[in-house]
C-alpha cells in the first residue's frame, strides 16, 4: 500500500474526509483552485475524477459535469499535466478515480505508472471488476506501488466480498445506498448495516459515500467508518453557489469531525429520524 | 427453482467471453444481479416447461414461425442468386425484437420481478416490451432519447396505448446510447424489483448470450423452411446491423459451417465522415469498455464515445455486440455498410418490387443484398433478414419522398380538428 494513504488513516479515532473533484470541471483552470481549495479546508484525501462520455456508476450531476468538462476540452493527457503541476504543492493525497476505458485506451499499465508518476496514492476503478480476464488492475498497480480502491455496496455475496477483502491494501469503499452516485436527503438504515457486516469481516480503514449531502451525516457515520467521501453534492453546491460554497462546506464537515465522539453516540439509535434533517 | 439444479458458475470469467470481447464490466452492486439472471436463465433454459411456454406465447402471441419467402421479383432485379426473405417483420408488434422479450419476459416473471425496463431507438424493442408487460402483467417502463421519441413518434404512442411509461432521455446525443446508460442506472436504482430487459446482444454477461439464444430462432427456422422448399442450406445470409440482435440471431445457426457467406450490414449514414454514420468496423476500428462489455464501439483516441448518425434509430448506435465483435475478428461475418440514400432506395424497391414495406434498418440489408446478389449464381440462394417493418418510419419515409402530399394531407387533418 501507498505509505501516504497508510498515514491517512493513522490518527485512528476521527473522521477523515475523502472529497470528490472532476478535473476539468467546468475547466482546468477552476478545478485546479478546486483541488487545492480542499487540501486548504480540510480534506484528509482528494478523489480526482477523469472524465469520461458514458460514466455507468454516475448520477446526473456527476454525468453532466463529464459532459461539460469534455465540452470545455480535458484529455486525459491535459488531466496527467495538471496533476504534474499540482503534485508538488499537494498538502493531501490524493487518488484517481475513472472508468475502464479511459485506462483501457492508453493501455491499462502505461495508465497506471502516469498515474503512479503523476503523485497518485491509489486508483478508483468503478467497472473494472477484480475478476475480468486479462484486467487484472491489483496485480498491476501493486508493481507501482498504488493501492486498488474497490467500491462494494450491500448484496453483495460474503463471498465475493472476501476476495475482494484479500485484495484489498488500502481502504475500501462503501456505497451508503444500493444506486449511482447523487446527492440524497437521507441515509438509509441498509447502508448502515452493511457497515457493520463489512466491519466485522475486516480490518481495513473503511470510507463511506454516495448521497452525503449534509453535515449532519457525519455524525450518523462518526464511529462506524473511518472516513466519509463527498462528491455530488460539492458539484451542486458549486452549480448554485461557486467554488467558495463548496470549500466552506468541506470547512464546516471538518469542524464537524473533530466534535467530541461521546456526542455523537447519542445519535445511534435515531437513524431515520436524524438524517432527515 | 431448485438450487441444486442451477448450473455451477466457471471458476474463471472465460465463459463470459467471445474470444476477447464480452465481459462483465460493471459496477460491483450490478454483478448481483446478473448472477441470478445468470443462474435463472441457465436454469431456464434447460427446463422443458418454460421452453413450452415461450413457444406458445411464440406461436400464438407473436405469430412464428415468420414465413421465409421467395422473392421471385427482386430476385429478377438483383440478376444473381435466388432470394428468399425471412419476414420477421410479421411478427406482432412488427420486428424480431419480441423473440427476445418474450423470452426475457417470461424469466423476469419466473424471477418474480414485478417491474420490466427497457431502452429503445427505433422503438421496436420498446414496442414489443410494452406489448409483452400488457399481456404479462408487467408494469413497464422504457427509456427512449428524445430524438428518437421525436423521429419514432408512432412508436412512442402506441407504447403509450399499452401502459408503458415513456421516460425521455435529454443526455449525450439523446438516441439509443444514451438510452441504455439512462436504463441501466435507473436499474442499479431498482435492483429488487426490476429486471431490465436489454434489447440488444450487447452489455454485460449473460445478455450477448441470453440474446443470442432467444434471436436464435430466426436462424433455425430459416434452415427448417429452406430443408422443405429447397432441400438444401442456404449460400448466403444478409442482415443490417447495429447492436447486432437481428443478425446474430439469423446467423448463429449457420456459423459452424464456413461454406455459407455471412454479411451484416451497417449503418453509412451520410458519410464516411466523423459522426456522420453507425459504422464500427471503418478504416481504423478501435475496441473498448462501455456499457459494461468490451468489443468494438466508435471512439476518439482518448475512448470517449464518438456521436453517431443514422436515417434508422435502430442502427444509431455507437457499439456493437462482442459476439458479432469476435466473429469481424475471425473473418466469419463480412461487415459493410451502405449509405442513408441507399437505404432509402432499398426501402422504395422493397415496395414497389414485391409489396413489402421494409424497417429502414432492414431496408439497410436489402440495399446491401442487390449490390452483392449478382456475384452469385442462379443455383444459389441467398435469404435477407427484413427484421422489421417499415410503418414506423412512415414520417421520416415521407418527409424524404413525398414530402409536398404529405404535407398537404397533415395541414388538411390539423385544419379538420
Amino acid at each position: 500500500m501507498a505509505d501516504e494513504l497508510k498515514d491517512v488513516f493513522s490518527k485512528k479515532k476521527k473522521l477523515k474526509l475523502m472529497t470528490h473533484v472532476l478535473a476539468g470541471y467546468p475547466d482546468l483552470k477552476t478545478s485546479q483552485e478546486w483541488i487545492m481549495g480542499l487540501a486548504e479546508s480540510g480534506a484528509d484525501l482528494i478523489e480526482i475524477q477523469i472524465p469520461f462520455s458514458d460514466p455507468l456508476a454516475d448520477g446526473p450531476t456527476i454525468m453532466a459535469a463529464n459532459h461539460l468538462a469534455l465540452k470545455n476540452g480535458i484529455t486525459p493527457q491535459k488531466f496527467f499535466e495538471l496533476a504534474w503541476s499540482i503534485k508538488g504543492a499537494m498538502t493531501v493525497p490524493f487518488i484517481f478515480m475513472t472508468y475502464a476505458n479511459i485506462a483501457y485506451a492508453m493501455g491499462m499499465e502505461r495508465f497506471v505508472s502516469l498515474s503512479a508518476e503523476s503523485g497518485a496514492s491509489g486508483l478508483i476503478m468503478p467497472d473494472l471488476p477484480f475478476d475480468e480476464r486479462n484486467f487484472d488492475l491489483f496485480s498491476c498497480a501493486k508493481k507501482y506501488g498504488l493501492s486498488v480502491i474497490p467500491v462494494v455496496s450491500a448484496g453483495i455475496s460474503s463471498s465475493r466480498l472476501k476476495k475482494i477483502l484479500n485484495r484489498t491494501e488500502g481502504f475500501l469503499y462503501i456505497t451508503l445506498r444500493v444506486g449511482i452516485t447523487g446527492a440524497v436527503k437521507r441515509i438509509e438504515r441498509e447502508g448502515l448495516e452493511f457497515i457493520q457486516r463489512v466491519r466485522e469481516m475486516t480490518s481495513l480503514p473503511l470510507a463511506a459515500g454516495f448521497g452525503i449531502s449534509s453535515e449532519k451525516h457525519l455524525d450518523l457515520l462518526q464511529g462506524k467508518v473511518d472516513m466519509v467521501v463527498i462528491g455530488s453534492h460539492l458539484i451542486d453546491l458549486f452549480h448554485s453557489s461557486g467554488l467558495s460554497a463548496v470549500l466552506n462546506f468541506i470547512k464546516r464537515c471538518k469542524a464537524r469531525t473533530r466534535r467530541d465522539r461521546t456526542r455523537s453516540h447519542t445519535y445511534h439509535h435515531g437513524i431515520g429520524r436524524l438524517s432527515q434533517g | 427453482m431448485k438450487r441444486n439444479k442451477m448450473k455451477k458458475q466457471s471458476p474463471n470469467s472465460s465463459h463470459r467471453y467471445f474470444g476477447e470481447y464480452g465481459g462483465r464490466f460493471v459496477p460491483e452492486m450490478l454483478i448481483p444481479a446478473l448472477e441470478e439472471m445468470e443462474r435463472a436463465y441457465f436454469f431456464y433454459k434447460e427446463n422443458r416447461a418454460f421452453q413450452q411456454e415461450l413457444d406458445n406465447l411464440r406461436r400464438n402471441y407473436s405469430g412464428r414461425p415468420t414465413p421465409l419467402y421467395f422473392a421471385e421479383n427482386l430476385t429478377e432485379l438483383g440478376r444473381g442468386c435466388k432470394i428468399y426473405l425471412k419476414l420477421e417483420s410479421l411478427n406482432h408488434t412488427g420486428a424480431h425484437k419480441i423473440n427476445n422479450v418474450l423470452g426475457q419476459a417470461l424469466l423476469a416473471k419466473k424471477m418474480g420481478k414485478t417491474c420490466v425496463i427497457a431502452e429503445t431507438g427505433a422503438g421496436q424493442h420498446g414496442l414489443a416490451t410494452a406489448a409483452v408487460c400488457a399481456k404479462l402483467g408487467l408494469k413497464c417502463r422504457i427509456f427512449m432519447g428524445e430524438k428518437d421519441m421525436k423521429r419514432q413518434y408512432p412508436n412512442v404512442f402506441f407504447m403509450r396505448l399499452s401502459g408503458a411509461e415513456i421516460v425521455p432521455v435529454k443526455d449525450g446525443a439523446k438516441t439509443l446510447k444514451d438510452a441504455v446508460n439512462a436504463a441501466l442506472k435507473y436499474w442499479i436504482e431498482h435492483l429488487k424489483d426490476t429486471h431490465y430487459l436489454l434489447g440488444s446482444a450487447l452489455g454485460p454477461f449473460p445478455y450477448p448470450v441470453m440474446v443470442r439464444d432467444f434471436q436464435s430462432v430466426i436462424g433455425s427456422e430459416v434452415m427448417e423452411q429452406l430443408r422443405k422448399c429447397e432441400k438444401r442450406l442456404p449460400d448466403v445470409l444478409v442482415a443490417c446491423v447495429g447492436g447486432g440482435s437481428n443478425s446474430i440471431g439469423f446467423f448463429y445457426p449457420f456459423l459452424h459451417n464456413k461454406d455459407i457467406e455471412l454479411y451484416a450490414v451497417e449503418a453509412g449514414g451520410r458519410g464516411p465522415e466523423k459522426g456522420e454514420n453507425a459504422i464500427r468496423f471503418g478504416k481504423n476500428p478501435r475496441t473498448g469498455i462501455v456499457q459494461g462489455y468490451r468489443s468494438y464501439f466508435i471512439l476518439d483516441e482518448n475512448g470517449q464515445v464518438l456521436p453517431t448518425h443514422s436515417v434508422s434509430a435502430g442502427l444509431d448506435y455507437a457499439g456493437i455486440g462482442p459476439e458479432l465483435a469476435y466473429l469481424y475478428d475471425t473473418g466469419r461475418v463480412c461487415f459493410d455498410s451502405v449509405s442513408d440514400q441507399e437505404a432509402l432506395s432499398g426501402f422504395q424497391i422493397l415496395c414497389r418490387e414485391e409489396g413489402i414495406l421494409p424497417a429502414l434498418e432492414s431496408a439497410h440489408a436489402v440495399a446491401y443484398a442487390l449490390k452483392i446478389a449478382g456475384n452469385f449464381s442462379r443455383k444459389e440462394i441467398m435469404v435477407i433478414n427484413i427484421s422489421g417493418r417499415g410503418e414506423k418510419d412512415l414520417f421520416i419515409a415521407a418527409r424524404e419522398l413525398d414530402a409536398e402530399n404529405w404535407l398537404k394531407f397533415l395541414n388538411e387533418e390539423t385544419e379538420n380538428g
